[in-house]
């Protein structure tokens, strides 16, 4: 009997530091866990933040993409639209202008164009060049310029003229088509501003 | 604009590299436009460079490939080289001399102005001060971009100041202001796969919106390089001060530039000065450089980054010497960066941003900017002497202090310097990184901050 309760004795006192053990283990794993999943909160947290920013980041980007990409592309159509009446305004003044009446007052419009061509070559002594249409009005105005003569060849433009000097060393285009190159910048803008622009 | 035609003389005296010389002529201006014709009816446009004795000297921008003296007309057009400017002009592509090459209609002008610019009175010029983001750390963070200040890139043959130059025209911004912003993009003498690449970027990005493209191609006659930059100027000029935009002008690459000066002055039987190069280069580039600013009652700014390779990495070769006389500061491509794959290769060492500090700090950036930057300054200076030294006597032979500055130096180069190409930073991220460079020292060696920053920001590694 002695050595039994001795046995149980001993039994019990292993099953008791075993059980202390155990739970004391259980304890530590438990904190362990704990603390494990508390740092990795943090981390989570941080990793978290960083992709929402990223992503954040990468849509504003592709927003920035998308809506520049729409803004010029509709402002360039509508550049091409504008350009297109521009063009249909001018085809319309170049019909009025080649159909109009070789009045008087289209007669003033070439003598001035005679003495400007005459100021800008700094010479009287020049040969004139003109349409088919416009000959008959330069011929008339010639007694006005001495120094002057008209050349038989005909130059395709729609009005004005052309003049050279007689030793053909300077030459000024001041024809309509001229003018209205240089001035076609200009034009542009005040069409344009009859469109809104 | 003016309207007045002009005289075609037909006497050509002589035709002499990219001038021609016109005969006869009685009536010229300098700086005046002329329009060169060929005998089958091809335009070019030139400038007149002299006038006296009857003669003028035109020299052409499209070069005079194919003129004979007979049959060559010159056309005085009674005006200076003029650009059509107007708001229309930003997302569009021009050539290097203001011609449009997108396919769009020529821009419909609100003004028309001389590319020469008007010299900015000095009494009106107000200091730059504000801060513009690029979003490159390096250059946020050490080397601050101000608005109105010029700040070139010196760069070597076949590194990469392309790529950074198309990044900062793509990130580039005004923080805490409501301001517009404008990039004006000159490519001077470029490869055609290098504009692609500028053109490209800037749709994909959606930057093009904001801004204005002037490409000049590699095989684009070489003189009209001289134009290139004026007319992006003019058009930024137009866009800051009318249009109240801070504009950032990117040219690249003036060494280029500098190249058809050379040759124009070559022409012009010049005497040479250093490697060729006009005498006057100087001057010539600070008719560029200076059109960089603000001006007083103006809400718009035009800041300048000029973008140079330096022939054989030569930084006392004229172009990148006389530029950084008249320019405020320099950003210097590194060679031995760049061969370690680093991007962007800036060697801070010899790097300097001029007016950084009026351009940074609290209500511009963040109060302790100034203070984390020298310190980054000293902490990698340092690093790169202990680097030589462990080249020396190997790592063994380094105390402990000196081993954490091997680490700063490497972290420097691989956690801040280096970034993606479509990597956009902010200042605040910027700044983070600085310090999480420095972290690697100890508190102790953090000499060149405030106790109070290294108490909000120091996290020790």
């Amino acid at each position: 009997m002695g050595s039994d309760s001795a046995l149980e004795q001993t039994i019990e006192k292993i099953t008791h530091n075993t059980e202390e053990q155990i739970l004391s283990n259980l304890k530590e794993a438990l904190k362990s866990s704990q603390d494990t999943l508390s740092n990795s909160q943090v981390s989570l947290e941080q990793e978290y933040d960083r992709i929402i920013s990223e992503g954040k980041k990468e849509a504003e980007k592709l927003e920035k993409q998308i809506v520049g990409n729409a803004d010029l592309d509709s402002r360039n159509k509508q550049l091409v639209l504008i350009e297109e009446s521009i063009e249909q305004v001018f085809d319309k003044a170049i019909k009025k202008i080649q159909d109009a009446d070789r009045n008087s007052d289209y007669s003033k419009l070439i003598s001035s164009m005679l003495e400007e061509s005459i100021r800008t070559i700094g010479t009287s002594d020049i040969i004139i060049q003109t349409n088919s249409k416009d000959k008959s009005v330069v011929q008339s105005l010639l007694s006005k310029f001495p120094g002057a003569t008209l050349s038989q060849d005909t130059i395709d433009c729609l009005g004005g003229i052309k003049v050279q000097s007689k030793d053909g060393t300077m030459k000024f285009d001041n024809t309509i088509d001229a003018k209205l190159e240089r001035l076609k910048p200009l034009i542009r803008k005040d069409i344009a501003s009859k469109f809104g622009r | 604009m003016s309207t007045q035609g002009g005289v075609q003389y037909s006497k050509i005296a002589e035709i002499k590299g990219p001038l021609v010389v016109v005969d006869g002529v009685d009536s010229a201006a300098f700086d005046e436009l002329v329009e060169i014709q060929t005998t089958d009816g091809e335009r070019r446009l030139g400038k007149v460079l002299e006038v006296g004795n009857g003669k003028a000297i035109v020299q052409v921008f499209e070069g005079t490939t194919g003129l004979s003296v007979s049959g060559t007309s010159a056309k005085f057009m009674g005006k200076v080289m003029e650009m059509p400017v107007s708001e229309e002009v930003l997302g569009r592509v021009f050539d290097g001399l203001g011609r449009p090459i997108d396919g769009l209609p020529d821009p419909i002008a609100s003004k028309f102005l001389d590319i020469n610019g008007e010299p900015m009175n000095p009494e009106q010029r107000e200091y730059p001060r504000d801060f513009i983001q690029t979003g490159v750390s390096v250059i946020d963070g050490m080397l601050t971009l101000v608005r109105g200040q010029k700040l070139p890139i010196f760069s070597g043959s076949g590194m990469s100041h392309n790529i950074l130059a198309a990044q900062i025209a793509r990130q580039a911004s005004v923080v805490g202001t409501t301001d517009e912003f404008a990039v004006v993009f000159a490519a001077i003498g470029v490869q055609y796969s290098e504009a692609e690449y500028f053109k490209r970027s800037l749709e994909e990005s959606g930057a093009l919106k904001r801004s204005v493209l002037f490409l000049n191609l590699a095989d684009d006659p070489a003189i009209e390089r001289i134009i290139t930059p004026r007319v992006a100027l003019t058009v930024a000029e137009y866009l800051a001060y009318d249009l109240g935009m801070h504009v950032l002008v990117i040219l690249t690459d003036m060494t280029n530039y500098a190249e058809a000066l050379r040759e124009i002055s070559a022409a012009r039987e010049e005497v040479p000065g250093r490697k060729g190069y006009p005498g006057y280069l100087y001057t010539d580039l600070s008719t560029i450089y200076e059109r960089a600013g603000r001006l007083h009652g103006r809400k718009g700014s035009v800041t300048q980054m000029p973008i140079l390779t330096m022939p054989s990495d030569d930084i006392t070769h004229p172009i990148p010497d006389l530029t950084g006389y008249i320019t405020e500061g320099q950003i210097v491509l590194g060679r031995d960066l760049f061969r370690q794959g680093v991007y962007p290769p800036v060697n801070i060492l010899m790097s300097l941003s001029r007016i950084m500090k009026d351009g940074i700090g609290e209500g511009r950036t963040r109060v302790d900017h100034q203070e984390i930057s020298n310190q980054n300054y000293d902490a990698y200076s340092r690093s790169q002497e202990v680097r030589a030294l462990a080249g020396i006597v190997g790592k063994a032979g380094l105390t402990g202090v000196d081993l954490k500055y091997l680490e700063v130096g490497d972290s420097f180069e691989k956690d801040f310097l280096t970034q993606a190409v479509d990597e956009n930073r902010t200042i605040e991220e910027t700044l983070s990184l600085q310090w999480k460079v420095v972290s690697f020292l100890p508190k102790n060696e953090l000499t060149k901050v405030k106790d109070k920053f290294i108490e909000q920001y120091y996290k020790e590694r």
